[in-house]
Order: structure tokens, then sequence, then C-alpha cells
């Protein structure tokens, strides 16, 4: 397995490549200098600019240095900032300087990212987690009572839940359950919005995102998981274990459930990278300083060293999501054989 | 979906209850809790910061020489750091500021100092802080406010970055003619030629003082830790989400002011007078990048104040009457109307061959275009009608701004008829043989919705418009390299004087300057030259209203709109007046703690 993984990683290298030399050229076609400092910028400004960031030098040069910056993880450095006593009696700081933000001045990309991922997975994860858990057994269970009325209830309430629009979801959850329930009954359970780290913390200001983000996926993923069961439940090997006298739930939940893991791994891990990206809507919506609202802040206000960095990152994590796909395959499915 | 919330019932009601439990007591100390309508400040370092958030925030830690007084209007200056206003003489063609600092004022104590003791502000602060305009290493993000004003100052720039690009070091103590000290306390400002505008720029808060021993200790992280001389001191700064900051200990303490206007008795704002500032302990600033949590969260009281969105308007107020609502009333809040000085325009480019020139042909065209645009539709429809409309380039509440709005020459319609008439003594009757137009907007917020009730408005008189969507970014490049014949731009003025609205028409001015129109006439230049020398007198006033005429007769823009803010208090907030002219006010800010809601 380990040569079959080093074997996809250098097959992705030159991917990657492509990639960061394309996000370059793309975040280059218009003149970021420009488009960072706005109306009116001077022309001293401006260069001063473009030389701080090294956009002066050849583009070649650039790409390298970017790549350098990516494999030494320089992006992420955060400044040390310890202060302590000089000579004079006053304070000196030792202080190493990462990939710094234009837009938030002293702040360097690993600190946007050290402090943006645990907001981000606070809730990306636990939704994953809850919408897996239910979306599954809804499925199951819609599988078990196929064409009957607990089935088309399921699934009628499936397809309700994903019509409606996320923003819906989140502005009525907003106004429901935290601003009315506060006014009414005077029980603050959840935050109107903001985030707060720690675990005692985590419920008040984190489940209500949680189980809106959970709501909405769990239309789709009900509707998609139901139908893998209801293909394996008509497979030869549920019709040998009926007839070798498994009963019902054994069929279900060990039979079917781990055959038809393969398509359930491919839907989780496609949906990896994004949970370190985290939910722009629910991160604005929620004031939740999270990765999601980082990218976009980040492109809104021209950050350019962040935007690009960002963007690299999240390939990078999107290639190797890739590549453990493909792993858990085999760990799931003996069929597959990674040679 | 019904299942999926029977199963989480309990664990909902389970996880939910240890987030509820502890409100923190907070005991008799004063804490006020305001919104900020954005993601934040960028920076806390004055020489970097430029957005009204950077204002805000470090308006709270830093002090600059003047500050506008605060329930004055219309706007008017008092020393701030000094101990009185700058003595102002004419030297020849010179003009001599002469400062004298307040003696006591310390900066806030900080590891930074021997001891960690912070020491009094002296006169090498103040050109220090100034300096660091002209250093390269903060890519002269300021440097445009004391650009050409200064004796000597360019110089120094010049050679300091020369020693820079030649592997030196920014040299501090090399000396600028125009900063003359003369002892820790008195100083003199050179100033080129008289610029009475000046005056206005000492009470930007780019120019606040800082301590070189911060900047030197911190680095590039100074601007996450400003130790100023301002009343308070942060405690934490989460971006994107919120700061605290305390009362700082070593404030000297200032008085409230005691001149006021009359109708602040009404709002009590007078009746601090006299008292010592700051009132509160402790401030809590929650950023909201969206407008929506933020209303939830006044309402439910936990924000002191807020500004109402456009969406909620008529929530808050009656439509026609814009009063109050009832249910808001009952609770104690009042409302309060901020007028902007906004200057909302769509700009021709001068030098366009079609839409551009001074011939009578050109005039009549852009004079058609003009009449024809119905502002007051897109009051309604944008803006729950409450901008102002009005003729000129400056905006209600400066001098210069024409009574009730409306100039001698006035082309602020919709007046079909007039356009068509005009448009045919242009060369195009009913818009025949005029070529497309193109206009470019950016994407942001609702301007290409507002770009097509335009073109919409400019069909009923036969002018076809090609809107051209583009990013922030490229339709500033468009137009600095003149290639918008006809674009939507905005405008707030940089300090509340007429002269800085009337620098958009200066003819040296043009692209990639701040004369986007590329607007020139020989005499404007010449009276803005004038203006730019005198002091704030009706001659001047009168210049003004001169200038605006000139540019109304050559239409080289249609306008114009100013926003009105609406703001609602809470009524255990004391003392505030809202204003978005300036940002240092919340060190006047009071509670009342018997009046919140429980």
């Amino acid at each position: 397995m380990w040569t079959y993984i080093l074997r996809r990683l250098l097959y992705s290298i030159p991917v990657y490549l492509g990639i960061v030399l394309l996000l370059m050229a793309c975040l280059r076609v218009n003149d970021p200098v420009a488009g960072f400092l706005g109306k009116g910028a001077s022309e001293e400004a401006y260069q001063a600019k473009k030389e701080s960031m090294g956009l002066d030098r050849p583009f070649v040069v650039q790409y390298f240095d970017f790549l350098r910056q990516l494999v030494t993880f320089e992006f992420i450095k955060v400044p040390d900032e310890e202060v302590t006593a000089s000579e004079d009696g006053g304070a000196a700081v030792l202080r190493s300087r990462g990939i710094e933000s234009w837009s938030q001045e002293g702040r360097t990309v690993g600190q946007i990212l050290r402090e943006s991922i645990i907001p981000s997975i606070s809730i990306t994860v636990p939704a994953l987690c809850f919408t897996l858990l239910i979306s599954i057994v809804i499925a199951l269970l819609s599988a078990y009572y196929r064409g009957r009325l607990p089935d088309k209830l399921m699934m009628v309430s499936a397809v309700l839940g994903m019509s409606i629009s996320f923003l819906v979801y989140i502005i009525f959850g907003q106004y429901w359950a935290a601003y009315l329930l506060n006014q009414k009954l005077e029980l603050e359970f959840f935050a109107v919005q903001g985030y707060e780290p720690g675990a005692a913390n985590w419920a008040h200001y984190c489940l209500l995102p949680v189980l809106i983000s959970t709501i909405v996926a769990m239309g789709y993923d009900t509707r998609f998981y139901r139908a893998v069961m209801v293909e394996e439940s008509g497979r030869d090997y549920i019709i040998t274990a009926r007839a070798k006298g498994s009963t019902k739930r054994k069929i279900m939940f060990v039979h079917m459930l781990k055959n038809a893991m393969i398509p359930i791994i491919t839907r989780v891990m496609s949906t990896l990278p994004f949970l370190v990206m985290g939910s722009i809507l629910l991160e604005m919506y929620f004031n939740i300083p999270g990765m999601g609202r980082a990218l976009l802040d980040s492109i809104f206000s021209n950050d350019f060293p962040v935007t690009q960095m960002l963007v690299a990152v999240f390939a990078g994590i999107f290639l190797v999501s890739v590549i453990l796909t493909d792993v858990f395959y085999a760990l799931v499915d003996p069929r597959v054989r990674l040679s | 979906m019904k299942l999926s919330t029977l199963l989480l019932g309990p664990a909902l009601l389970a996880l939910t209850l240890p987030g509820t439990a502890a409100p923190s007591a907070q005991g008799k100390e004063k804490v006020l809790n305001l919104p900020m309508r954005s993601a934040g400040p960028g920076s806390l370092d004055p020489v970097t910061g430029s957005t009204v958030y950077d204002n805000r925030a470090a308006s709270m830690f830093y002090e600059t020489l003047v500050q506008y007084k605060y329930l004055k209007r219309p706007l008017e200056l008092e020393p701030l750091l000094l101990a009185e206003m700058p003595e102002v003489t004419l030297d020849g063609e010179e003009m001599r500021l002469k400062c004298t600092l307040k003696k006591g004022v310390r900066f806030q104590d900080d590891p930074c100092f021997p001891g960690g003791k912070g020491r009094e502000l002296v006169t090498d602060d103040v050109f220090y802080s100034w300096k660091r305009f002209a250093d390269k290493e903060y890519e002269y993000e300021s440097w445009w406010i004391l650009k050409d004003t200064i004796k000597g100052f360019d110089e120094y720039k010049d050679e300091q970055t020369a020693r820079v690009d030649e592997g030196k070091e920014h040299d501090y103590d090399a000396p600028v003619e125009g900063l003359v000290k003369i002892d820790d306390h008195n100083f003199e400002i050179i100033l080129k030629r008289p610029i009475y505008a000046f005056q206005w720029k000492l009470a930007q808060f780019q120019l606040s003082v800082v301590p070189r021993e911060a900047v030197e200790t911190y680095g590039t992280g100074f601007a996450r830790h400003p130790v100023g001389t301002g009343p308070f001191i942060l405690e934490q700064w989460t971006d994107k989400k919120d700061m605290t900051v305390l009362r700082s200990p070593s404030f000297r303490g200032e008085r409230y002011p005691s001149e006021h206007m009359p109708e602040d008795e009404e709002l009590g704002l007078h009746l601090a007078a006299g008292k010592t500032i700051p009132f509160v302990d402790r401030i809590e600033i929650t950023f909201f990048v969206l407008e929506n949590p933020m209303w939830l969260e006044f309402k439910s009281g936990k924000l002191d104040y807020t500004q109402v969105p456009a969406e909620n308007q008529l929530e808050a107020f009656h439509k026609r009457s814009r009063k109050l609502k009832k249910e808001f009333k009952e609770k104690g809040i009042v409302s309060h109307a901020t007028p902007l000085l906004d200057f909302i325009f769509r700009g021709f480019n001068m030098e366009d061959e079609l839409l551009g020139g001074y011939t009578d042909e050109k005039r009549w065209l852009r004079q058609a275009m003009h009449l024809a645009i119905d502002l007051e539709e897109f009051n309604d429809v944008f803006y729950t009608g409450t901008n102002i409309i009005y003729d000129g380039v400056i905006p209600p509440g400066l001098a210069g701004y024409p009574e009730d709005g409306k100039a001698e020459i006035s082309w602020i319609g919709p007046d079909l008829e007039r356009a068509k008439e005009l448009l045919a003594k242009a060369g195009y009757p009913n818009g025949e043989g005029l070529p497309v137009i193109d206009y470019y907007v950016s994407a942001s917020g609702n301007i290409p919705e507002q770009a097509e009730l335009f073109k919409r408005q400019m069909g009923k008189i036969g002018i076809e418009l090609n809107v051209r969507i583009l990013t922030f970014p490229q339709l500033i490049d468009a137009v600095n390299k003149k290639k918008a014949p006809l674009f939507g731009f905005a405008w707030s003025s940089d300090y509340p004087d007429g002269e800085n609205n009337l620098a958009l028409l200066y003819g040296p001015n043009e692209a990639p300057g701040a004369n986007h129109f590329n607007y020139k006439n020989d005499r404007f230049d010449e009276l803005y030259r004038k203006i730019q020398t005198m002091p704030d007198t009706p001659k001047r006033t009168e210049i003004y209203e001169e200038m605006q005429l000139m540019a109304l007769r050559d239409v080289p823009y249609i306008g114009s709109m100013a926003r009105t803010r609406f703001y609602l208090i809470n009524p255990w907030l004391k003392n505030f007046k809202p204003t978005e002219d300036f940002y240092n006010w919340v060190k006047y800010m009071d509670l009342d703690e018997t009046k919140r809601t429980p």
C-alpha cells in the first residue's frame, strides 16, 4: 500500500505544479497591487507594495519562490513575538516573519490558518458526523420500508429539506431558534451569532449552525444513500443471506451496510477538503471566524498573499484527499487492490 | 427530517445547557457593547491604517494634535494633544503653525518603555510619527496626506528613499526644514504655501502620535499592539470577530465638552459637561459582516446602538413620516439621522471622443443625459428614500452646499422633454446616430441593479447604454487609464471642507489622480489654487459656489446624492451623538444601568 501511496503522490506532483502555475497566472491577470491600493494610490505606494511582495520580479522567479514557500512550509510560520528585556531597560522582540497579509497588518498566513481552522472544523466535523449518521440510518430504514408509507414520508421530507435554500434555514434559525426563543421564553439556548473557543461554549455558539448544516445536507445524503441501499438490497448475496436464514436486521446492518461503504466513502472523502475550508455562508451569518471567511475576505479585500497561499494549500489538501479516498477503498473492499 | 429532530431532541438539550449557564458576572464595571459593521480593522497602526474601521479602532488608543468638537455642528476643531489651537502666521509665501503640546501627556504603560512605564509625549514624538509617512517600509500608504505640504518634507522623503534603496536604514534623525523643534513642548510647522485645510489634516487619525520605542520593539506587530496616549488600551482582538478594550489606567483624564447645540439638550447630551472622561471601564466591540445578526443582537438588547440596515428601515420607521415606530419608542429607544459627506455620481470622461469635450454640442449631450435621469427613483428603489439629492460636488453640511440642494444651474430631472430637445440640438434627435455608450460600474452591492435602472432611464430619450460590470480593481484601472467614457463612482470627504471635493475637478489631479473626469478648466484651476490659501470666510464660500457653477455648466458628472445613516440608540446608552465624520467619540459614551432591559 505504501508503494501505491508513494506512486500516487509522485503522480500528483506535476498536477500540483500545474495547479500552482495556473493559480499564479490567474491571480496576476489583473494587477493585484492596483486592486489592493484602490483608486488614487500614489506611484510610490504602488511601487513599494510591488517590491515588498516581489511582484516586480520575472514570473518564473516568482513561481519558483512561491514553490519554495510551499515546500518549506513557510506559510505556516507565525511571528515569534517574545518580548525580552533589552540592555537599556526597554524591551526587544525576537521576530521571525512569515508570509504577511496585506489587509490584516501584522498577521501572517500561518496565523490566519491556525486561528481559523478550529472554528471551521467546530462546525463542519460535527455536521458531517451528524449528517452521516442520521442519513445512513434513515436511508437504511427507508430501504427497509421501500415503497411503503415510512419510506415515502422520509423521502418527501428529504426532498423538502433539500428544496429550501440554505439561507432560509439560516435566517429562520437565527430568528426563531435564537432570537425569539430568547425573547419569548427567555431561554438562551442558541446565540444569534458569535463564537467562543472551548467545549463549554460549543453548544451555545456552534450547535445551531451545525443543525442547520445537518438538515440541509441530510436531504441530499439520505436520497443518495437510500439509492445505494436499494441497489444493494437486490444483489445476490442478500438473497443468499435470506435463504440462509439471516435476520433482516443482520442483513441490513452487517451485509448490506458493509457492501454499500464504497459509495459512502467516496461521498464522505469528497467532502473532506471542504471540512477544512469551512462553510462560508454559516461563518458569515453566524460571525464565526473560520477558514471559509478567511478565504472569502482575502478575495474581497484583494489580499493577494493570503488568497494565493490559501488557494494553493487547499488545492494540496484536495489532492491528498483524493489519494486517501483510493486507499480507503482498498481498506473496505478486498476486491480493490492497490497495485 | 422529523425523525432527525426526534433523534436529536434529548442530545440537543443536553448539549445546549452548559452554554446557557454562565453569563459572566460584570459587577459594577461599566461595559459598552458596540457593533462595528464590518469584518473589523485591518491595522491599528495609524500610518498604515486607511479605512473608517481602522480609524474607529485606532482612535481609541491614539490621539491627534487637534480633534473635532464632539457636539458642535457644523464641525469645528479644538486642541487635543496641543494646549491650544496652532498659531497661524503668514511669512511671505509660507505659512507657519506654531504649536504647543500639553504638558503631562503620557504614553500608556507598556513593556517597550524602560521599566514598562509610559513616558511623557514630546515634540520629537510628533516629528517621528510624521516622518514614518516617508518611510518606504510603510509603503507610503498615507503619504498622500502630507505630500506637497510641509517645507522640505518631499525632499526628505526622496533622500530617505534613496538611502533605503542603497541598502541603508531610514534616518529618522535627519532634519526636515519645515519641522522646527523649539523645545520638548513647542515646535513650528512650516508649510510651503498657505494651506488652510492643513488644520483639518491635523485631526486625521493617520497623524496620531506614536512612541518610537513601541514601533522599534514590535516592528510589523505594532499594527496589532497599539501604544498611544489615548483613553483605552487593547485587551484582545480576534480578527473578523471582536475586540475588547479597557480604560487606560494612565490616561490623563479629559473633560466632557460643555459646548453643544440646542437640540442636544433634549437628548441630555449636555448633562455630562465638565466631567472627566472616559466613563466606561471596558468596551466590547463585535464585528458584523452581515446586517441581520447585528439587527437581531440589537433587538435582543445585546448592543447599545445599531445602524438601521436598509432592509429593516420599514420595521423601525413609518414609511412616510420616517418616525420611529411605537414598539421601539416604548422601549425608550431613540433614533438619530446622520447625513454623510457623500458625493455619489456618474462621471463622464471629459477626454472621451463622444461624451467629453467643451463645445456646446458636447455640453448639450451631457446635459440631456443629466435631465433624463430620475434620481428620486434611485433613491426610492435603492435607498428607501433616505438619500439627499443635490446639485454640485459639495455634500450637505459643508460651506458651499447650495441652499436646499438647488444651485442656480441645475440639471436634476427628470425632464424628458427638455432632455430630448437638448439631445436633438446636440445632433442626436431621439438618440438617432448616437453610438451605444459603454457604462462602467463595479459588481459590488446593488450597483449592477442600479446600472440597469440607469440604462432604462436613458432609454426613454433614445440613448442606449452597454453596461460593463467589472470588479472594483478593474473599474479603477479602466478609469485611471481614461478608458471608461461613463462610469459610476462615489466619494466620501476626507475632511469637512468643500475644498476636498472641489479637488476632484482640479485639472492637475487628472486620472490616475482624483480628477477621474479629467475635467480641465483654467479658471477653475486658478480659483482652486486660490481657495487653498484662504481661511474659511464668506468670500471663500462664494468662490466655492462660483466653481460649482462652472462645473454644473460643463456637466462632467451626473449627480449628486448623499446617504443618510439611521441609528437606533438604547435608553441606557448616554452621551452618544452619532457621526461618521470623525471616530474618537467612544470616550464620551456612558451607561445608565438603571435603564437597561432586565
